[in-house]
C-alpha cells in the first residue's frame, strides 16, 4: 500500500468537493437546516391546547372542588374555555376547534367529600371528571389527560388529603433536562453523513466510470485498496468536519447537552462515514449514469429515517422488526452518539457498537475493493 | 514470442455474452514504431487496448505487454492511456489534474512541475493553466488528456481514438508529437476511425467484426489493393474478406 497515492487520491476529493459550491452548500447547509427545523418543530412539549370545560359542579356553601382541580390545570399546556352545554363543546371539538371536553359532575364536590367521609353510597359516576380527547393526535391528546391528573393529584395534596401511593421521577439516571432536541442531534448528524456521504460517492464514482477516469485509475500504478482507502480518508475527514458544524449549532443554537468526550463522538461519524463511502462505491458498479444513481436514494434514506432509532427509539417498532434496524450501519452510531452525549459513556461501554461499525467498514472496504479489481 | 515488441498478441479472444468482440487476434508491435489500428466503430479497437492495460481479460489467448504476460501491475507505470472518455476530472484546474496523475505515478514536485510546463507548451494550453476543466473547449480537454497520459513518460503510449473532436491543425501537430515521441524511442499504439491519418503510422492494422483482417505499412497495403487511400483500401480488404 502506497500511502502518498492514497493520500493524493485524499486531496483530489477534496479539492473537487472545495471547488464545487453547490455540493459544499449541500454537505453543510442542509443539514444545518434540517437540524433547524426539527430543533424548532419538537423543542418544546405540547402546549397552548384548547379544552372546553364543562362544569355541571354545583359546588358547596364553602366552596366547588371543581374550581380548585380547573385552577391546578398547567396554563402553559392547556387554553381553557367554558361552556355550559356538554353537546356544544362536543360540537366544538368535532369541528376542530378545541382538543378536548373536561366535564365535571353536577354532585362533584359533595360526591367527593362524602366518598372522603367515607359513605359508600357514592356512584363512582358522580365523583368522575369525564375527558373527552380527540384521540387522533395521540400526543396532546395524553398530554391532556396528563395535565387534567396532575391536576386532580395536586388539588387533593392541597386539601391535605391522604394519598395511598406516589411517584417521584425527578430524579434521573442519564440525561437530566434533556429535552428532544438533545435526543435528535445525535440522530440528525448520524442520518446527515450517512446519507450525504453514500451519495457523493456513490455520485462521485458513478463519475468516474463515465468519464473514464476510473479506467485511466486502474490502467496506472495505483492499487485498488490505495482509491478506496484514499477516498475513505477524505470523506472520513469530510464526516468530522460535517459533525463539528453541526455539533457546533445544536450547542450554540439549541443549548444541546454534551456530557460525553466529544473526541469519541467523532471517531464514531468519521468511522460512519468510512462505512457509507465504501457503500458508495460498492452501489456505484450497480449504476451507470449520475441519474440512475439518484435512485437509490430513497433505498438509503428511508430505512434508516424509520428503523434507525433517529426520531423513534428501536423498541417502540414491533418487536419482528426490530433486527432489521441492526442491518443498517446508522442505527449502531445513533445508538453510540447518544450514549456518549446524552449519557457520557466511554469506549468501554460502546465498544459494542464500535465493532459492529467496524465490521461493516471493513467489510465493505474489502467488498468495494473486489469490485474494482474485478475485470470483465 | 520475441521479448523485444512492445506488445504481443496471440490468439486474443474476447467474448462479452454471446457477443464475440475480438477473434483469434494475432499482432505485434515493434519497439520504437507507430501502430494504428483502424476501422470502424465496434470493430473491437477498444476491446484490445483495454486488454493491453489490464482493463479487460482476455477470453483466450496470450498478450504481452513490454516483455510481461499481462495481467501484470508491474507495467503499469510504464504505459501511458488515453481512454476514448475524457478521463479528467471536471471540477478541478489542468493543474490540478496533471499534479494529480503525476502523484498517482509517483512523480516528485519537481517532476511534475518540469513535465507540466513541457506538456502545457506541447499542447498550447500555457495560458490555461489554472483553468477548470469544465471552462474549457471540447479540443483543450482532449489535449489535457493527452498530456496526462504523456506526464510519466511512458515507454509505450496506448492511445484509444486520441483524435476525436479535435480540429484539423490540432491533429497534425499531435501527429506531429507522436512521431517526435516514436522517434525518441516511444513505442504508440493508437486506435482511430480517421483513415487519412493513419498514413502517419509504421505500420496499421485493419479490424472489422473482430478480426484482423489486413496489416502492414500504409503504402504496402495501397500498393496491394491498388487503391489510393486507406479507406478505400479497407473497403477493398473488407469485400475480400466477405469473400472468403
Amino acid at each position: 500500500m502506497n500511502i502518498a497515492r492514497s493520500f493524493a487520491v485524499t486531496k483530489r476529493v477534496l479539492r473537487d468537493l472545495k471547488n464545487d459550491r453547490r455540493t459544499l452548500a449541500i454537505i453543510f447547509v442542509a443539514p444545518i437546516l434540517i437540524m433547524c427545523i426539527f430543533g424548532a418543530a419538537f423543542a418544546g412539549d405540547v402546549k397552548d391546547v384548547k379544552v372546553i370545560v364543562v362544569n355541571h359542579d354545583k359546588g358547596t356553601p364553602s366552596g366547588s372542588l371543581s374550581d380548585k382541580v380547573i385552577a391546578n390545570f398547567n396554563k402553559d399546556i392547556l387554553n381553557v374555555e367554558y361552556s355550559s352545554n356538554e353537546s356544544d363543546a362536543r360540537a366544538q371539538v368535532q369541528s376542530g376547534d378545541g382538543y378536548a371536553v373536561i366535564v365535571f359532575p353536577d354532585q362533584f364536590t359533595q360526591s367527593v367529600s362524602a366518598k372522603a367521609l367515607g359513605k359508600t353510597s357514592v356512584s363512582q359516576e358522580d365523583v368522575t371528571v369525564r375527558v373527552l380527547a380527540d384521540k387522533s393526535n395521540v400526543n396532546v391528546a395524553n398530554a391532556i389527560i396528563a395535565s387534567v391528573n396532575g391536576a386532580l393529584a395536586k388539588t387533593m395534596q392541597d386539601m391535605g388529603r391522604k394519598q395511598l401511593f406516589s411517584l417521584d421521577a425527578s430524579e434521573a439516571i442519564y440525561g437530566a433536562n434533556v429535552q428532544f432536541i438533545d435526543y435528535f442531534v445525535p440522530g440528525i448528524i448520524s442520518v446527515a453523513v450517512w446519507q450525504l456521504t453514500t451519495l457523493l460517492t456513490l455520485i462521485s464514482f458513478v463519475g468516474e466510470r463515465s468519464s473514464g477516469s476510473l479506467f485511466r485509475l486502474l490502467a496506472s500504478p495505483i492499487r485498488e485498496s490505495e482509491l478506496v482507502s484514499g477516498y475513505a480518508t477524505a470523506f472520513g475527514a469530510l464526516g468530522i468536519m460535517q459533525s463539528a458544524v453541526l455539533l457546533a449549532v445544536g450547542v450554540l443554537l439549541f443549548h444541546i447537552t454534551i456530557i460525553g468526550n466529544i473526541v469519541i463522538a467523532f471517531a464514531v461519524i468519521a468511522l460512519l462515514a468510512i462505512v457509507s463511502q465504501a457503500l458508495g462505491i460498492l452501489l456505484s458498479s450497480l449504476a451507470e449514469r449520475e441519474a440512475q444513481a439518484i435512485q437509490f436514494l430513497p433505498l438509503v434514506v428511508l430505512p434508516t429515517f424509520l428503523l434507525s432509532g433517529i426520531f423513534w427509539p428501536i423498541e417502540s417498532i414491533p418487536v419482528w422488526l426490530r433486527p432489521v434496524s441492526y442491518i443498517f450501519p446508522p442505527t449502531y452510531a445513533v445508538e453510540a452518539m447518544r450514549a456518549v452525549i446524552l449519557r457520557g459513556w466511554g469506549l468501554d461501554k460502546i465498544f459494542p457498537d464500535i465493532v459492529a461499525l467496524l465490521v461493516f467498514a471493513l467489510v465493505f472496504l474489502v467488498t468495494a475493493a473486489i469490485l474494482l479489481r474485478r475485470r470483465e | 514470442m520475441n521479448v523485444t515488441d512492445a506488445v504481443y498478441i496471440s490468439e486474443l479472444e474476447k467474448h462479452y455474452g454471446a457477443f464475440r468482440a475480438v477473434n483469434k487476434l494475432t499482432l505485434r508491435v515493434k519497439r520504437g514504431e507507430i501502430y494504428g489500428l483502424l476501422g470502424p466503430n465496434g470493430a473491437g479497437k477498444t476491446t484490445v487496448i483495454k486488454t493491453l492495460c489490464g482493463l479487460l481479460h482476455p477470453s483466450s489467448g496470450e498478450v504481452y505487454v513490454l516483455g510481461k504476460k499481462i495481467p501484470d501491475p508491474s507495467i503499469a507505470s510504464r504505459i501511458g492511456y488515453m481512454p476514448q472518455e475524457l478521463a479528467l476530472y471536471r471540477g478541478l484546474t489542468v493543474h490540478e489534474n496533471l499534479a494529480f496523475y503525476g502523484e498517482i505515478f509517483s512523480l516528485t514536485k519537481a517532476q511534475i512541475k518540469a513535465r507540466e510546463q513541457a506538456l502545457l507548451k506541447l499542447v498550447d494550453l500555457e495560458a490555461h493553466r489554472d483553468k477548470v476543466i469544465d471552462r474549457l473547449s471540447g479540443g483543450m480537454r482532449q489535449r489535457i488528456s493527452l498530456a496526462c497520459a504523456l506526464l510519466h513518460e511512458p515507454q509505450l503510449l496506448l492511445l484509444d481514438e486520441p483524435t476525436i473532436g479535435v480540429d484539423p491543425d490540432l491533429r497534425a501537430s499531435f501527429w506531429h508529437y507522436f512521431e517526435r515521441l516514436r522517434d525518441a524511442g516511444t513505442t504508440i499504439l493508437i486506435t482511430t476511425h480517421y483513415m487519412d491519418e493513419a498514413c502517419h503510422c509504421d505500420r496499421i492494422g485493419f479490424m472489422r467484426d473482430g478480426d484482423l483482417i489486413a496489416e502492414g505499412p500504409p503504402q504496402e497495403l495501397l500498393q496491394l489493393t491498388c487503391t489510393e487511400s486507406l479507406e478505400d483500401a479497407f473497403l477493398s480488404f473488407s469485400k475480400m474478406e466477405e469473400l472468403e
